[in-house]
């Protein structure tokens, strides 16, 4: 019985505190008895607090009432109490679990010394009790202890910068206490009591100067523990300096210690709630800028924890100004978890690493697993989906877009944009193979568990939140199953995972795709079917690849979600899906790394601007439905410009096409043909389903497509230009993409049925020929193991398949009938006409023009002309890489003969958005101006190209001919020698660039590149603050203090 | 429009008549131009069956060197172009015979596949190895990027003027005598779209990209015998299409073959003047010369036709 019993009350959260307590007394006692046995007893003292902590949470979410718990048996207020309800229960139990995969985590180092373990548990207890208790008083004696807690065990490591930093945080902790001291007396003198809900409950006694003082004390004591902007120097110094394993419990238990006692007297705060969120706001935003300058791997990641906390307390503060506490529970609790998990688990990655400099990350390079562990940790961070972040942020966004609180939404965004900068910066390091060379570390299976378990969390807590918001939570999460799934197998034969792969994005995508009808059914065919096929031609490698066939799943399946995405939340969640795995699978490149940075920062800028956009819509609909985008009034506009600039970044539209030509050129040369021909369309289907949605709308207006015509065009026109001036293969095709890609834009603004139509038709062509030339290049890339196309040259001789395809291809591109090309162009310039959009139409034609400079020139330098000595053993390429050129190359015959066969099903998608229809007069289609009989051209051109071949071989035939050798030509009397001096290719249009090349000077880099620079530039000037100095950072707690006094208006008192 | 097999013959043998007679006129055409110019050299000249000779001599010399399939497809994709430009193009207004296929195609569909022939041509060059082939494609293609600037404009300001792409019905528009014609309606197009003719023919001064005069440069270079031939044939053929096209669009078509002739001679003899008058510009000349007063024209011919025709 008696056993019972005290399970019992053992098992009441105040056994937190008991156990703590004994296992204190205990630790130093079985130390000196025996030293292992201690870390026994530690790790049954913190096991036992976390699970008392989370068995607890458990029964109260199944509905068990909050615990009150009361000590001397006494009712508040007259005597302290603490409080077990849902809130404290989740802090909590997630601080404990991260102090113990801390403690397992930071094992080594503790088991040192008795008192180090003891200050652990001591310093875990008093966070609980920062949460939990209800007196204001008691609070205090909580702070106190996990202060000192905290700064013994910084004091343990002996080197003189963790004394130091140790030094500079006892003193901001102590200022803050006096103030938080300070400020409970006045309270007390005001009220007569220190139990916080009678406090609340009494309020109104609160008042005068006394009043605002009091209050002012209270808050800018725990804002300063929350490390606000300027006044962290010190926080700063204590992560750079303490060993990860104390540092991820300052970070997450500290601070989510101090931020719940901020919650807790938020009541109290109701006039300061703006300054509370200008605070959080400005933290947030500045510590993610100065992030920007910083190398030290630590010290980073103490400006994302300082940014974390600052929207943490931004969000709570808005979630109190706009009166939507009923979603804390979702932002708040989304937002910590988030950053507990995160967090720690990057400090102890960092302590594993143990590599100052973020730039010697790479030493992790080689290490898959670690990598992995990395990617989801800042990914959570920046709010990546599938983690809790994500959803947080998703839902903090739009309460505060329903409440037109843009400027805070912007705000948030750029904050997190900047933190993608420098965390995915990071990562880049760590993913840079090529630098691994010296740098080796020991990666202990043993410490490294912990970080996989929260790692493990982070995905189980996001899976949880998606179910708590209203999606598909299964099918969204699907693709990341079966990335994970093949990532299981990632052992195989690679050839064996490449099949399976296809055959898993084949199902899972059917399944996902099955009901789907119009554009998205369209669109499911060329993303789906088309993915499938174009990787066909990845069984050529038959290397490893780790982690590629998985990624790759993850983006097709993605790509699917996309397609079946009824609401704006998953339509987003499967958009940053698609733009994180095609980030990763980009840095798979050789040189990867870097342009896929650029790449990554272009596509999440995108990304926020799709979010604000759809913020926008929910604000003015009151819906996330796609489908009632249209019902937004007013804002259409904006609502359409927003989206359609997200879209036209991933498209890459002139201006912001600059991430271009380096993640096309750097990614895997069959991934590159995956990204021009599949990838790219995902922006055109965003672009068609918001101007189906919005664009199509009359309240919009045709002013708004015009300009979006322009931008296509122009694109066109400079993407063109800047292919023709390439050296490299790969950019070159890569710019091409851009430009094919912005004749489909200005086909999609011109909201008309024809327009739309050759929009599509110039997507599907564009598919077929950018698949069939980028497995081109691979294939020549393979075999020639070059890029720059003026060391290639007659490669016709050895590859003459690949010739015949790309030229098939080329013509295709081109325009010129009788291939696909035509059709296209020839439907868009009958639309551009129609609506009268003439000066369009005019730069149409011209920038079809230029796209055959550049298109000759790949054929003729690379194929034709003279062939380099050292090439003329080269082989035809791998026939599985032909395989799919082939597939496309039948179907571009198929529709250049009969291309009724694609535009009947495009006209019939399009015709619920917009009205009219196709005129068909037997098999020539008919337009306002002209007519267009495909089969017969068909016909036309295949005579009259028949009849001069046959008469042309019977009288070859009837002749000796000779084939002659390489350099037997009539060249100026004399007889070349080596190729590299009869090859016209190196700066081919030469006379061009002379003639117009000042148009294609990089002005977009320059412009980001600056972009760049200034962001830095003022990175380090707000860095001012940080000298270093305790002195100095004292002073400035103290004016901070001040300035909270003055601009909260304490002068007119 | 075409459900018997009977249909397709007559069509195919009345487009090989065209094909004759404008293949021959053009023939003729050059020969007398080249007279000309020797008159203003100061010269003799050929007699006037020397471009028939030529071909018939080209034809029947031995074919020694291939260098290649695509070298061998060169001047077969280069005729097939001139010849299926003509094909889409009607050369006799209201005449069935001179009609052609213009019915699969309009006036879009002609400008593209002009391009067809040179893209072929280019390739078959390109794989001779030679780099003065590649050097004038290189240079070829650049002129006419800008050359197609003018042109498309001209072109857009006659399609907005007669409201279609038809060549057939645009032609029709200017029936009715020479006041109805394109270059009395809407000269600020016919202007720009000369000016562009200039570039096209290829004449000095915009005939750097072939160099005619001098050592061979351009991409004919090594092309002999039979592939010569194709080529010579070409050269009168597209020649004299692209004067009929000019003609059709500018001129008011032609009603009768005379019309034609005569037409097509005076649009000619315009290249031939400045030709004669004008020193070769350098490429980058030739570029920045078509990008700034034809286009500045051809800007105008557009606003013009808004302005003042349509309104």
């Amino acid at each position: 019985m008696v056993s019972t019993d005290l399970t019992n009350v053992l098992l009441q959260p105040l056994g937190i505190f008991v156990l703590a307590l004994a296992a204190g007394f205990l630790i130093p006692l079985v130390y000196k008895a025996k030293p292992t046995a201690a870390s026994w007893v530690f790790f049954a003292g913190l096991g036992g607090m976390t699970f008392i902590a989370g068995f607890n949470l458990l029964s109260l979410v199944n509905g068990a009432a909050t615990i009150e718990i009361l000590t001397a048996g006494i009712v508040p207020p007259f005597s302290i109490n603490l409080r077990y309800g849902l809130f404290e229960g989740g802090f909590v139990t997630a601080v404990n679990i991260a102090a113990l995969l801390g403690a397992w985590h930071y094992l080594p180092t503790l088991q040192k010394h008795a008192s180090a373990m003891l200050l652990y548990i001591i310093m875990v207890m008093g966070i609980n009790g920062l949460v939990m208790t209800r007196d204001l008083f008691n609070l205090f004696i909580f702070i106190e202890i996990t202060s000192i807690a905290t700064y013994a065990l910084i004091g343990m490591e002996r080197s003189s910068g963790v004394l130091s930093a140790g030094f500079k945080y006892i003193i901001a902790t102590s200022i803050a206490s006096a103030f938080f001291l300070l400020g409970t007396t006045f309270i007390y003198y005001q009220t007569g009591t220190l139990n916080i809900d009678d406090i609340i409950n009494h309020q109104q006694l609160i008042q005068g100067p006394v009043g605002f003082v009091a209050t002012i004390f209270l808050l800018t004591s725990l804002i300063i523990e929350l490390k606000p902007y300027p006044a962290n120097g010190w926080g700063l110094d204590v992560y750079e300096t303490t060993p990860g394993g104390i540092a991820s419990l300052i970070s997450v238990g500290v601070s989510a210690g101090i931020f719940f006692s901020l919650y807790k007297v938020m009541p109290l705060m109701v006039n300061f709630l703006p300054s509370i969120a200008v605070i959080g706001g400005v933290t947030f935003l500045f510590s993610n800028l100065i992030g920007l300058k910083q190398q030290n791997a630590k010290r980073l990641l103490g400006y994302s924890s300082i940014g974390q906390i600052g929207l943490l307390t931004l969000a709570m503060a808005m979630l109190y100004e706009l009166d939507a506490t009923a979603q804390l529970d979702l932002i708040i609790g989304g937002l910590f978890i988030n950053h507990l998990l995160a967090k720690a688990g990057l400090f102890w990655l960092a302590d594993l690493v143990n590599q100052k400099n973020i730039a010697n990350w790479s030493s992790i390079a080689k290490k898959p697993s670690l990598v992995i562990l990395f990617a989801i940790f800042i990914s959570a961070l920046v709010g990546l989906p599938p983690f809790p972040g994500f959803w947080a942020k998703w839902e903090l966004v739009m309460l505060l877009s329903s409440h037109q609180s843009y400027a805070w939404i912007a705000l948030i965004l750029v904050g997190s944009l900047l933190e993608a900068a420098y965390l995915f910066r990071w990562f880049s390091h760590a993913r840079n193979v090529n630098e691994t060379a010296q740098l080796q570390i020991e990666s202990t299976l043993w410490k490294s568990i912990p970080i996989s378990i929260t790692a493990l969390l982070l995905l189980a807590a996001g899976y949880a939140m998606a179910l708590m918001v209203d999606v598909a939570a299964t099918e969204l999460f699907l693709p990341l199953v079966v990335g994970i799934a093949l990532w299981l197998v990632d052992g195989l034969n690679s050839r064996i995972k490449a099949v399976l792969m296809m055959i898993a994005v084949a199902v899972v995508g059917y399944k996902l795709t099955a009901n789907l009808e119009g554009i998205n059914s369209l669109f499911s065919y060329l993303l789906i079917g088309g993915g499938i096929v174009v990787s066909i031609a990845s069984l050529y490698r038959n290397d490893s690849r780790k982690g590629f066939y998985p990624l790759l799943a993850v983006l097709l399946l993605s790509l699917a979600t996309l397609l079946r995405s009824v609401n704006s939340l998953e339509f987003f969640f499967s958009w940053e899906i698609m733009t994180l795995s095609s980030y990763l699978l980009i840095t798979m490149g050789n040189k990867g790394v870097k342009p896929a940075l650029k790449y990554l920062l272009f596509s999440l800028g995108s990304a926020y601007l799709i979010f604000t956009g759809f913020a926008v819509a929910y604000s003015a609909t009151g819906s996330i439905l796609l489908a009632d985008l249209g019902n937004s009034g007013q804002s259409m506009t904006l609502i359409f410009s927003l989206l359609s600039a997200g879209f036209l970044i991933k498209m890459g539209a002139f201006g912001v096409h600059v991430w271009i030509p380096g993640a096309y050129a750097e990614a895997e040369d069959d991934f590159t043909a995956l990204l021009s021909s599949v990838v790219s369309k995902a922006g055109v289907f965003g672009l068609v389903i918001i101007a189906a949605h919005l664009g199509v709308r009359s309240e919009i207006g045709l002013d708004a497509g015009y300009i979006l015509g322009w931008i296509g065009i122009l694109t066109a026109t400079f993407g063109a230009m800047m292919a023709v001036f390439q050296e490299d293969i790969k950019r070159m095709i890569a710019y091409s993409s851009m430009g094919q890609l912005g004749y489909i834009v200005a086909g999609v603004a011109l909201m008309s049925h024809l327009g739309w139509v050759s929009a599509l038709y110039i997507t599907v062509n564009h598919f077929l020929f950018k698949g069939i030339l980028f497995l081109s290049i691979a294939g020549i890339v393979f075999r020639s193991r070059e890029r720059m196309m003026y060391k290639m040259g007659g490669l016709i001789k050895n590859m003459p398949v690949t010739f015949t395809f790309s030229m098939i291809a080329i013509i295709a591109m081109s325009g010129v009938p009788p291939l696909t090309g035509y059709g296209g162009k020839w439907m868009l310039f009958n639309a551009l006409m129609d609506k009268g959009w003439y000066w369009i139409a005019a730069f149409a034609f011209f920038s079809s023009a230029v796209a055959f400079l550049y298109m000759f020139r790949f054929l003729h330098t690379v194929f034709l002309g003279q062939r380099k000595l050292e090439h003329t053993e080269l082989k035809e390429a791998p026939a599985i890489m032909l395989l799919p050129q082939g597939i496309m190359i039948a179907a571009i015959m198929v529709l250049s003969a009969y291309p009724k066969l694609l535009l009947d099903p495009l006209s019939a998608a399009i015709s619920p958005w917009l009205g009219g229809s196709l005129v068909w007069e037997g098999l020539s289609l008919q337009s306002h101006f002209g007519y267009w009989n495909a089969p017969m051209i068909m016909a036309v051109i295949g005579g009259v190209w028949m009849v001069p071949l046959i008469l042309l071989w019977l009288i070859t035939k009837t002749m000796k001919v000779q084939k002659v050798k390489q350099f037997n030509m009539v060249f100026s009397a004399e007889r070349p020698s080596r190729p590299e001096h009869t090859h016209y290719a190196y700066n081919f249009f030469a006379h061009y660039d002379r003639a117009i090349g000042f148009l294609v000077k990089p002005r977009a880099t320059v412009f980001w590149n600056a972009t760049v620079e200034w962001s830095h530039t003022l990175a380090a000037s707000l860095r001012i603050f940080y000298n270093g100095n305790g002195q100095t950072y004292a002073l400035f707690i103290l004016m901070y203090f001040i300035g909270m006094f003055v601009f909260n208006g304490g002068m007119s008192l | 429009m075409f459900e018997t097999l009977g249909d397709w013959f007559g069509k195919i043998g009345n487009f090989w008549l065209t094909l004759l007679v404008v293949s021959a006129y053009g023939l003729l055409m050059g020969a007398f131009v080249e007279r000309i110019m020797a008159k203003v050299q100061g010269r003799i000249g050929i007699p006037y069956s020397q471009l028939f000779i030529n071909i018939v001599k080209t034809f029947f010399k031995r074919t020694a060197i291939s260098h290649g399939v695509m070298f061998y497809l060169g001047p077969i994709f280069r005729i097939a172009g001139g010849v299926g430009t003509l094909a889409f193009i009607p050369v006799i207004y209201g005449s069935e015979t001179f009609s052609n296929f213009s019915m699969s195609g309009d006036l879009f569909l002609v400008i593209y596949f002009m391009f067809f022939g040179q893209l072929g041509m280019a390739l078959g060059a390109g794989e001779s190895g030679h780099p003065y082939s590649a050097i004038g494609i290189a240079r070829g293609l650049s002129q006419m990027t800008a050359y197609e600037v003018p042109f498309a404009l001209a072109v857009i300001s006659i399609v907005i003027q007669y409201d279609t792409l038809s060549i057939t019905e645009i032609v029709a528009a200017q029936q009715g005598g020479w006041q109805n014609w394109t270059v009395m309606t809407n000269w600020v197009a016919t202007l720009a779209a000369m000016l562009a003719f200039l570039g096209m023919t290829g004449h000095s001064p915009f005939d750097v990209f072939l160099a005619p005069q001098e050592i061979p440069i351009g991409p004919p270079t090594e092309f002999h015998s039979a592939y010569l031939g194709f080529l010579q044939i070409n050269r009168a053929l597209f020649g004299a299409t692209k004067l009929i096209l000019f003609m059709n669009l500018l001129f008011g078509g032609a009603t009768s073959l005379i019309e034609m002739m005569i037409k097509t001679w005076l649009i000619y003899m315009v290249a031939i003047v400045v030709g004669v008058s004008f020193p070769r510009f350098r490429i980058d000349q030739s570029i920045r010369f078509f990008f700034k007063i034809p286009t500045l024209i051809g800007i105008m011919s557009i606003i013009y036709v808004q302005m003042v025709i349509v309104s």
